[in-house]
């Protein structure tokens, strides 16, 4: 008898260690349940708070703050100034990305001055400045360009190609303008987003793909975004929390159609300034809320093909380890 | 005689100063198997995708059931061919990856229906039917709602088979199939891929699986540093090398 065989072998007992103890931990653990306990006693203990004025009633007859009818105008617009913010942003920024990975340079040339601007000039600034686009150009329209100067070359003055226009004041004023500073803004970060999502697929997928007869348009709509989609969601997540809190810069336009701007304007008129700040917290706090679970079943949705995968490996694994023993098992016997 | 299915024509290929193709010629008939042997960088993979103008080739011809790839011939000039026309060539053309490249959002049978669906708009009910047919030729007919990731390698690669069968390609392009393979998987694929070849298809494979060209190829062909060193029968190339370089490569891999 020399080594013996596998299956002679009785498996050992199970290792019951005494865990390793980590007092830094425990002492961590302490010092924060104590400064918990002391952020809970500052807010509960302090009348200043005053949250009969933000939840039930601020003045007599009144909602609380956070209901009343400015406030939730004001939540509708920012609201709204988000979703089409980031739609124009996401549209734009894909439309971009696009350009950005073209072979034609000036494609390439184009894309990267957009992004070039519209990351470099502040949203603040963006903001007032469409606000006052309309001192440069009275109206705005679709049409031959330079239509005047190509008139006056051929003897005619005056001449108006332009099939469409519209009064800058008209449509550059208020809510469009804030519109288009912060979708214009976003759509510079969304397209490197979006570029980076798409470079990080594998190149075999899109010539898999291409090999197989689909057209461009259908190897970047049928197999590279789908895939890049896993990359570009999360910070695209990022992007509209950022883009939620963002809506309060559009009062520089100015538009008064805004959350911050309309719970400031309580704030001003009854002099009552925590309350009003902890309310319009409250607020930001339930939209992104709201917007992380909804982050949680688009990532959820793209993710497929991919969440089952680790775990399939591993029953696969675990299923050759199984049968891999018992051929040793076999042939020792 | 058989008509030629595949007719490269002192085709050139160079990546910037890099000459990768200098001069191939070659001829896969109708039916056969043409199996290419070379060392690593010797342009095998260049040259097949080339075949079906995934690169652009410098100078020389490729001609696939007598059709030009990627040009239009008209009064003595060549004209490049629109994206579209060259998919269309390309939808007889099937093509297996050395790492798969399954699409890995999407199931095995959705993998296989996509190209059928999308390219050739057919009837999905049809085309699903033809798809869980080929899943099952390939073995794998339990595996349709599977994701790529759930599946072994040997697995993924006669799924990318079944994906390119789905076009009812008249050519299919092998790039080393089996080479990121487990040995023990490689034995599936190359199954999968006699099966083929008995039934008829007109395969160009890229391998260094000396005994799959020696029982399946009808012809051989050993390339080198971008050119055809020699070709012809299976016994012929590798039993009886005339060339140096056939020798040294062959010693290193048998
Ligand atoms: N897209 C590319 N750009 C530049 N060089 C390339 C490219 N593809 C291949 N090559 C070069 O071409 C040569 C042949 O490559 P390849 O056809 O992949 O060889 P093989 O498949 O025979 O191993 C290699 O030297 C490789 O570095
Ligand atoms: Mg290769």
């Amino acid at each position: 008898m020399s080594v013996p065989s596998q299956t002679e072998r009785v498996r050992p007992e199970a290792i019951k260690a005494v865990p390793v103890r980590r007092p830094g931990r425990w002492l961590a653990i302490a010092v924060i349940a104590i400064l918990v306990a002391m952020f809970l006693h500052l807010i509960f203990t302090n009348d200043q708070f005053r949250w009969s004025f933000i939840f039930s009633s601020y003045e007599p007859g009144k909602r609380g703050v956070m209901f009343t009818e400015p406030v939730l105008e004001g939540l509708r617009g920012t609201l709204l100034l988000t979703v089409t913010s980031m739609v124009i942003g996401v549209v734009l920024g894909v439309l971009i990305a696009i350009m950005r990975l073209s072979d034609n340079w000036i494609l390439r040339t184009v894309a990267f001055g957009y992004t070039w601007f519209f990351r470099a000039v502040p949203r603040l600034v963006l903001c007032v400045l469409f606000g006052n686009l309309n001192i440069l150009w009275t109206r705005i329209g679709f049409g031959l360009p330079f239509d005047q100067q190509i008139g006056k070359l051929f003897g005619i003055n005056d001449l108006n190609a332009q099939f469409y226009s519209i009064k800058a004041t008209d449509l550059l004023a208020g809510f469009v303008a804030g519109m288009l500073a912060l979708g214009l803004s976003e759509a510079a970060y969304m397209a490197e987003i979006v570029r980076a999502g798409i470079q990080s697929i594998d190149p075999g997928q899109a010539e898999a793909a291409t090999a197989l007869g689909l057209s461009r348009g259908q190897v970047l709509r049928r197999v590279v975004l789908p895939q890049a989609m896993r990359v570009i969601v999360p910070p695209t997540g990022n992007e509209v929390i950022a883009m939620v809190k963002d809506t309060s810069l559009v009062a520089f336009v100015p538009v008064t159609y805004e959350l911050f701007f309309q719970l400031n304007a309580i704030k001003a008129r009854t002099f009552v300034v925590l309350p009003v700040l902890i309310a319009a917290v409250i607020w930001y706090l339930l939209i992104c809320t709201v917007l992380m679970v909804a982050q949680y079943f688009v990532e959820r949705h793209f993710g497929r093909g991919y969440g089952t995968a680790g775990r399939a490996r591993q029953r696969l694994r675990a299923i050759q380890a199984e049968q891999g023993s018992s051929a040793v098992e076999g042939g020792a016997t | 005689m058989t008509e030629e299915m595949v007719r490269a024509d002192n085709v050139h290929k160079s990546f910037g100063s890099l000459e990768v193709l200098k001069g191939i010629d070659l001829v896969v008939r109708s039916g056969e198997v043409c199996c290419v042997l070379g060392p690593s960088g010797s342009g095998k993979s260049t040259f097949l995708r080339c075949v079906n103008h995934l690169e652009k080739i410098n100078a020389g011809k490729i001609f696939v059931d007598g059709d030009l790839i990627g040009y239009h011939e008209r009064g003595g000039k060549l004209h490049e061919m629109k994206d579209s026309d060259v998919a269309k060539q390309r939808r007889a053309i099937g093509m297996v990856f050395q790492r798969f490249n399954l699409f890995p959002h999407m199931t095995t049978l959705q993998n296989v229906m996509e190209a059928p669906c999308r390219v050739k708009r057919e009837n999905k009910s049809e085309v699903r039917d033809r798809a869980a047919a080929l899943l099952e030729r390939v073995g794998l007919g339990s595996k349709i709602d599977a994701y790529p990731g759930m599946l072994s390698g040997g697995e993924q690669q006669r799924v990318a088979i079944a994906r390119a069968l789905a076009m009812r390609p008249k050519l299919m392009l092998f790039d080393e199939p089996t080479s990121a393979l487990d040995p023990e998987l490689v034995g599936e694929v190359l199954d999968v891929m006699k099966d083929l070849a008995r039934d008829g298809m007109t395969m160009l494979v890229v391998t260094h699986e000396i005994g799959f060209a020696r029982e399946v190829g009808d012809n051989v062909v050993f390339m080198d540093g971008g050119v055809v060193v020699e070709q012809g029968a299976p016994a012929e190339i590798i039993g009886n090398p005339k060339h140096e370089r056939t020798k040294a490569f062959l010693s290193k891999v048998l």
